[in-house]
């Protein structure tokens, strides 16, 4: 599988590469550091309105003019999937794996809170870039990697359980737990239910339990 | 009392208008399903058969369109999903509820991502996918009281929103999409989440 992270990403605080001339690398960093800040208005208009923000809107926000936008980015679509690359560099520097070796209850919790905190920085952001995402092969691609690598935690973190079961078994119910744990799923306990995060948590937790098969002594 | 009666020249015309709107709404939800983008006026009306004319002279704008043909859906597949089974026993219940869950997604998945990706532009639709959603909560609660009704009301509040979240439209077409489980596959693994998910049934 390509690295999605390998093209077109802005890395957050990403570090600068072999020097070169220093005018030309001045030119560089402010080149990235527009295109960071672009990327950072686009995300912040999506936190604030919920909707995929224009491209005047954009410019506003990050204080360039359309041109500027349309310099870096082709267009709005090479933009998402940008913001995308960033959320998926942000979302895995902050999603380390912890407890792994602990019983049940405790990689439930921690898996639990940490897929919670994921859920409310990104959903947001989430709902836009995954709208329309099968219109842009890149954009598909990176909401498929995304949920593999939401699986491939789920895996590392329920493993003495779901090696204890047939790999078909074990299919199923890593897909019902990756239902379960969906950004959708926590948007509607947060925002129909009007759940708080720590209600929310509970369903999830509650819900893990009884999905998961026994834990093998 | 009874009400005056209308000449056929006027009923003839309601008719038409009527048919020729339910056409707009159809040509709309049958160009949702073949690609996921909103469709433009244009698409619409070439779809239909009729002007964009006549597509603005039965609905002001757009959005209108997209409510009317979310009511349209609703009372279809209302009909679709009446309550069967509802007495039946623990298995057969979950299979009913699984099968008509099913229908309703894989009908209506693609009008249902058009709604969530425009609710922010109309309190009427976040009203319509507010009462979708209650629907199908009253339903799970319907179809699963014997099991519910064991538990306090916090429980039996985690437990249904659990169930929603389970047989959710982007879980039936996680599922259908990107992994590709035929329909039978998709029920399957629903039947099973659903037993592991519900108490167990207490005897009658």
């Amino acid at each position: 599988m390509d690295d999605p992270m390998a093209s077109t990403a802005v890395a957050p605080n990403a570090e600068s590469a072999p020097r070169k001339a220093p005018r030309v690398d001045g030119r560089r960093l402010r080149s990235e550091r527009t295109r960071r800040l672009i990327v950072e208005a686009y995300m912040a208009l999506v936190r604030e309105n919920a909707q995929m923000p224009t491209a005047a809107q954009i410019a506003e926000r990050a204080g360039y003019s359309v041109r500027s936008i349309f310099e870096r980015f082709p267009d709005l679509t090479a933009l998402r999937v940008a913001v995308t690359d960033y959320a998926i560099a942000e979302a895995r520097a902050h999603a380390s794996l912890r407890d792994l070796d602990a019983p049940r209850a405790t990689r439930i919790r921690s898996q639990v809170e940490q897929r919670a905190r994921t859920c409310e920085r990104w959903q947001p952001l989430w709902r836009v870039l995954s709208m329309d995402a099968s219109q842009s092969p890149d954009l598909d691609q990176r909401i498929t990697v995304i949920r593999q690598l939401i699986v491939m935690r789920m895996e590392m973190m329920f493993k003495p359980e779901l090696s204890a079961v047939a790999s078909s078994d074990r299919r199923k119910v890593v897909l019902a737990l990756e239902a379960i744990t969906a950004f959708e799923s926590w948007a509607r306990m947060r925002e129909l239910y009007a759940l708080s995060v720590d209600a929310a948590s509970a369903v999830w937790v509650r819900a893990i339990d009884r999905l998961l098969p026994a834990t093998p002594s | 009392m009874a009400e005056p009666a209308q000449s056929p020249a006027v009923d003839g015309r309601r008719l038409r208008s009527e048919r020729t709107r339910r056409r707009i709404i159809e040509a709309y939800l049958a160009l949702l399903s073949e690609d996921l983008r909103v469709p433009t006026s244009a698409q619409i009306a070439e779809r239909a058969g009729y002007s964009v004319r006549s597509v603005f002279e039965r609905f002001p704008d757009l959005l209108s369109l997209r409510i009317a043909a979310t009511d349209h859906a609703f009372a279809l597949g209302s009909a679709q999903a009446a309550v069967r089974n509802a007495d039946g026993d623990r298995s057969t219940r979950i299979r009913s509820q699984v099968e008509t869950r099913s229908r309703t997604c894989e009908s209506w998945l693609p009008l249902w991502r058009a709604l969530n990706a425009n609710q922010g532009e109309s309190a009427e639709l976040k009203l319509r996918i507010r009462l979708a959603r209650e629907l199908i909560m009253k339903r799970l609660e319907l179809m699963y009281r014997p099991e519910l009704s064991v538990l306090d009301e916090r429980a039996r509040k985690h437990t249904l929103i659990a169930l929603e979240a389970l047989t959710d439209f982007e879980s039936w077409a996680r599922m259908r999409e990107l992994y590709g489980l035929s329909i039978e596959q998709g029920c399957a693994l629903w039947i099973r989440i659903v037993d592991r998910i519900l108490p167990p049934t207490p005897a009658r």
